[in-house]
């Protein structure tokens, strides 16, 4: 998706999406005031809860694809080599405040986002031919993308949040080809469970 | 230096979409064709303010030329000398104002659509009048705010969105669509020239993030937005259709169908519902399923209240739940046929007593209706009838048809009738048959018939006891037909009704007739035989051999198409039309499938002829391009004496001076007959050979000449110059003094080399050649040494004869012998093999080369044609390389045929 830059909003984390994203950016926030380019819909939780939900409906079969199209020894081997042991995920604490929850949603999103940058990135040199894979990425990173704008707008409408730390997940350009298959995978292993306590919990 | 101003003719026409590029293109040719100088920076004579000139339709526009000072000195003009123009209209001197003494304005009042040049003119030396300067102008109105701004998401691609652009501006306009989230903006979407009212983003939708759009309008006159929207696309999707799946009957309940379906992946996701409609096959209108029944997501859907064995026809579309968003497109129409019933009804049960001549019993024919299909219920496999006498036991008969004629005893009966289908018997019609004595005390009477509202009325008064039925019996009154009575069955309450029986059934035709089908057709009933409201009709077609298979049509219908029939056979077919009473059946109307269907034979036919076609065209072809070959083979040219042309050989000819053969044949590509000739003669005996030559020797030195007749065709011509001479003068004298009386038939047909030369003498009574009549002349040319055309003769030998080297010593001896008159060959040959041997072997191994190349020659070369054709030609490179003054050599050679004589 183009995405022209928008220097209205401060924290336009979009920027850090580009593919190679792997190391923590550095937020600098430009000042205090939180600005968005119209006003958020009123509907705006119902919907990150609808985005969330759709994003668990299709994790699942993002993972099952991702795995099959990567061959063996991966779909036999799934606890070995897609175990969600993802290490520096950002946290979720699902008995926080709304505006925690929020923050820690921001995180998981963008972590995910670059992550999922990443992997569609790696498949389109590693499965060229996966086009329904490299689809299902695409579309999974959009809806991210979505969600992303929308956590952001409720945490600058409601809560004046301007500025988020965020981290990200390892960078896989210099990894052998097994590595970039294995990072994929339990990054994917870890965003079908992630996606699915955070649908919970909201 | 004088400036050059020249006149410019401009095209009044320019499209409104060119008009830039068109102002730049008036402007640079003024800047070119108006100018002071050559060689110099150009300059034009005048300028005009404004250079652009789109003008709000209905606003006035001004316009100033202003002359250069240098052009006024040149040209002597001031700005009362400028006038202006529209294209080639003058302006009216009204608008105009001379501001001062170099600008002049024009000033156009409310202007109009227009699309024109406005050119500034000056007139000079009273007359002459020159453009200086133009601008176009184009009159348009600025963009209005478009309105009605909507976007639609369909499922799986982009958003589209499209608006009104309001009024027509006459101007180019661009509308560009933009759109952004909260927190960030995407690209503008630029509509396309030719649908200036809509456009699809290149981003992908993202659900369930509101997305604020708006269209900018802007032209050369304004800019203008339309009011913003902000939606989330989930909210403008229309899903793709549902796929049904199947539409399933249930065995338990004939009056169900469930229909499966498969259907957006959104439902993963988002709540669907579900608009389910279904009619009957023949029906038009579709019947709803109650909306608040799919108002859920789900992949399956029970319709019920059906009538048994009836085929339905669904169709299905979905949305959001919510109401948000686009209906999708209906699904593609499935259909499905509700299981059997038992017949709801009894059909309607009669008798008649036929005379029969037996005593003691009689013969009853029962008969009875069918059952219209919505009482069916089914396929009715049989008619069950029963058939009880007083105190007796019972009979029962199965039987397919509509009727069945027992022979019963006098005796009071009682008959029972059932209708069977696949899943059960329809209620029993009772028939009481009165003892053949029995009395009907309490008849009814006043039986009235009448017509109205186009049916026939019948009416009567009823007995005072109770009656359990009427049955009407009527037959058509005609003096064309039989009366064939008809009846009908009515409820005992009833003392009036009108015969609702069709009084005939429907002709059926057919309409087409194919291999495997055939369109039936037929005509609606009459209203006055329909007796009531036709509800529907039924086909009943077989074979001559074939069980009779019946097809219900919609009343509605006067066609249907009959499909899977065999070719070629003999098919009955017959249509009843059922009303509620009854039915009655038409003629039956017999038709033959063809054995081969529409086409089939012109798609064997034509491909065949096409195949004939082309395979003649290729032999033709074949033919043109060997023709040669074939003609050789076939036919080859015969030369005709009484065609050749003396007068070609005239010595009054101008000579033809040739250095080489190689120059009048660059294809070099000789053979000669000749060299056949003398394999011929190699083969046969000298000695007979001898005497002929002898004459033909004597012959010759008597007339200074030869009569070896057609020389071209003639081996023996074609050789002697090359044998006999080394003497070029010989050579040529012998050619003229050739009297073309005879002719030679010689060298075999085709490959076949004759054993004997035949030599056949011409009736020709033409008179001899000059040559011959003035032997001085040919003494001259004996006179003249030959010894340079030995070369030529060994060229000439080498390739008519032979394509090999041939031996040097063939000159040698032919020097030596310088055989002044006698030039046959086969003379040649007996001296030859009179003289030495080291003579003799030389010639004797060139002249196997030459044999031996003959059957290639024939083989390969051009053949006879050829051969004697290069024969003349050499013929006559002797007698021009010895650059002889009278010279009767042809002045034409004719490829592959024979030199003109």
């Amino acid at each position: 998706m183009k995405v022209l830059a928008a220097g209205v909003v401060p924290l336009l984390l979009v920027l850090h999406w580009k593919h190679g994203a792997g190391s923590p950016l550095p937020i600098t926030p430009v000042n205090a005031t939180c600005a968005t380019r119209h006003p958020c819909p009123s509907n705006l939780m119902n919907q990150i809860r609808n985005q969330l939900g759709q994003l668990n409906s299709s994790a699942n079969s993002l993972f099952i694809l991702y795995y099959t199209a990567q061959g063996e020894p991966f779909p036999n081997n799934l606890d070995k080599l897609c175990s969600p042991n993802v290490t520096d995920f950002p946290p979720f604490h699902a008995n926080g405040t709304e505006k925690a929850r929020l923050v820690e949603l921001y995180r998981i999103i963008a972590y995910l986002g670059a992550s999922l940058g990443n992997i569609t990135r790696d498949q389109k040199v590693l499965n060229p031919y996966a086009h329904g894979l490299h689809s299902k990425l695409s579309t999974t990173a959009d809806v991210l993308r979505g969600l992303l704008s929308n956590v952001l707008c409720r945490l600058c409408s409601k809560y004046h949040v301007s500025h988020v730390d965020v981290t990200y997940g390892p960078d896989t350009s210099g990894k052998d080809v097994f590595q970039k298959k294995k990072l994929g995978c339990q990054l994917l292993g870890k965003y079908k469970q992630v996606i699915a306590v955070l649908a919970q919990a909201f | 230096m004088p400036t050059q101003i020249l006149q410019i003719a401009f095209i009044q026409k320019y499209l409104c979409k060119m008009f830039t590029l068109q102002t730049w293109i008036v402007q640079a040719l003024f800047i070119f064709l108006t100018t002071e100088s050559i060689g110099e920076l150009i300059v034009p004579c005048a300028h005009i303010h404004p250079e652009s000139s789109v003008v709000q339709l209905g606003s006035n526009f001004t316009a100033v030329c202003v002359l250069k000072e240098k052009c006024m000195d040149d040209y002597h003009v001031t700005a009362n000398d400028i006038f202006w123009k529209t294209g080639r209209v003058p302006v009216p001197y009204e608008q105009y104002s001379v501001i001062n003494r170099t600008a002049s304005s024009v000033t156009f009042p409310n202007i109009t659509l227009i699309n024109a040049l406005l050119t500034c003119n000056i007139r000079m030396f009273g007359q002459i009048n020159r453009s200086v300067y133009g601008i176009r102008i184009i009159s348009g109105l600025p963009p209005e705010k478009p309105k009605n701004l909507s976007c639609i998401v369909n499922e799986g691609k982009k958003m589209m969105c499209q608006w009104d652009p309001g009024r027509e501006t006459y101007l180019e306009t661009n509308y560009t669509l933009k759109s952004e989230w909260a927190t960030e903006k995407f690209d503008d979407c630029k509509a396309k020239r030719d649908t200036p009212t809509s456009c699809t983003v290149d981003y992908p939708p993202v659900y369930f993030v509101n997305i604020e759009v708006w269209v900018e309008a802007e032209n050369a006159l304004g800019k203008v937005t339309s009011d913003h929207i902000n939606f989330d696309p989930v909210d403008k999707v229309k899903l793709n259709p549902p796929h049904i799946l199947s539409v399933n009957s249930s065995k338990e309940l004939s009056s169900i169908l469930k229909l499966t379906w498969t259907d957006s992946r959104f439902k993963s996701f988002i709540t669907l519902k579900y608009d389910i409609q279904y009619r009957t096959k023949d029906a038009s209108t579709w019947n709803q399923v109650p909306p608040e029944d799919t108002s859920s997501t789900r992949s399956s859907f029970t319709v019920q209240d059906l009538k048994p064995f009836t085929e339905y026809v669904f169709r299905i579309r979905c949305m959001k739940e919510d109401g948000k968003g686009y209906w999708s497109d209906w699904s593609e129409e499935a259909s499905g046929i509700t299981y059997e019933d038992r017949p709801s009804k009894a059909p309607n049960f009669w008798y008649k007593i036929e005379p029969s001549h037996a005593h003691g019993t009689r013969s009853i024919q029962l008969k009875w209706k069918t059952l219209p299909p919505f009482e069916a219920n089914g396929k009715i496999l049989d008619y069950e009838v029963t058939l009880t006498k007083w105190k007796s036991h019972s009979q029962n008969y199965t039987v397919k048809d509509t009727k069945l004629t027992v022979n019963l005893t006098n005796d009071r009966y009682v008959a029972t009738l059932t209708a069977r289908n696949l899943v059960g018997k329809s209620d029993a019609s009772v028939l009481t048959i009165p003892a053949w004595d029995f009395q009907a005390t309490h008849p009814i009477t006043d039986l009235k018939a009448f017509p109205k509202d186009n049916v026939l009325w019948v009416e009567w008064t009823a007995p005072n006891e109770s009656v359990n039925r009427y049955i009407l019996e009527w037959c058509v009154l005609s003096d064309k037909s039989p009366c064939i009575p008809d009846w009908q069955q009515e409820d005992g309450t009833v003392h009036r009704t009108y015969l609702r029986a069709p009084s005939r059934g429907p002709t059926v035709r057919t309409k087409k007739v194919g291999k495997n089908e055939a369109v039936l057709e037929w005509d609606h009933l009459p209203i006055d035989v329909q007796n009531g409201f036709i509800r529907n009709y039924t086909i009943f077609y077989r074979t001559v051999i074939g069980n009779e298979i019946a097809v219900n049509v919609d009343s509605s219908h006067t066609e249907y198409t009959l499909s899977s029939l065999t070719s070629d056979t003999l098919y009955m077919v017959r249509m009843a039309a059922y009303t509620d009473e009854g039915g009655k059946d038409g003629p039956e109307f017999t038709f033959t499938t063809p054995k081969f269907a529409q086409g089939e034979i012109e798609a064997i036919v034509v491909p065949v002829c096409l195949a004939f076609l082309l395979t003649t065209l290729l032999g033709v072809l074949f033919c043109f391009n060997k023709r040669d070959l074939i003609k050789k083979h076939i036919w080859p040219n015969v030369p005709d004496p009484s065609k050749s042309h003396i007068a070609q050989w005239s010595p009054h000819t101008p000579p033809r001076h040739f250095n080489s053969k190689d120059q009048m044949y660059p294809d070099g590509n000789f053979t000669d007959v000749s060299v056949v000739e003398i394999e011929a003669n190699d083969k046969k005996p000298f000695p007979e050979d001898l005497k002929s030559l002898d004459l033909f020797k004597k012959e010759k030195v008597n007339t200074e000449g030869h009569s070896s007749g057609i020389g071209g065709s003639s081996c023996m011509s074609s050789s002697r110059p090359s044998i006999s001479s080394s003497d070029e003068n010989e050579s040529a004298q012998n050619t003229s003094s050739t009297v073309q009386y005879s002719t030679v038939v010689h060298s075999g047909y085709r490959h076949q080399v004759p054993s004997v030369q035949v030599f056949s003498r011409s009736e020709s009574t033409q008179p001899l050649l000059d040559s011959e009549e003035r032997p001085e002349d040919l003494q001259l040319v004996d006179n003249v040494d030959g010894s340079d055309g030995i070369l030529p003769r060994q060229r000439y030998f080498k390739q008519n004869c032979s394509q090999h080297e041939t031996s040097p010593d063939i000159s040698h001896f032919e020097r030596s012998q310088q055989v002044s008159s006698v030039n046959e060959e086969d003379f040649v040959r007996l001296k030859q093999q009179q003289i030495s041997d080291h003579i003799s072997q030389p010639y004797g191994s060139g002249k196997m080369k030459m044999f031996q190349e003959v059957p290639a020659v024939d083989a390969f070369g051009p053949g006879i044609e050829g051969q004697v054709e290069r024969f003349e030609t050499v013929g006559m490179e002797d007698a021009v390389d010895e650059g002889m003054p009278k010279s009767y050599l042809p002045q034409t050679v004719r490829r592959g045929g024979y030199m003109p004589q």
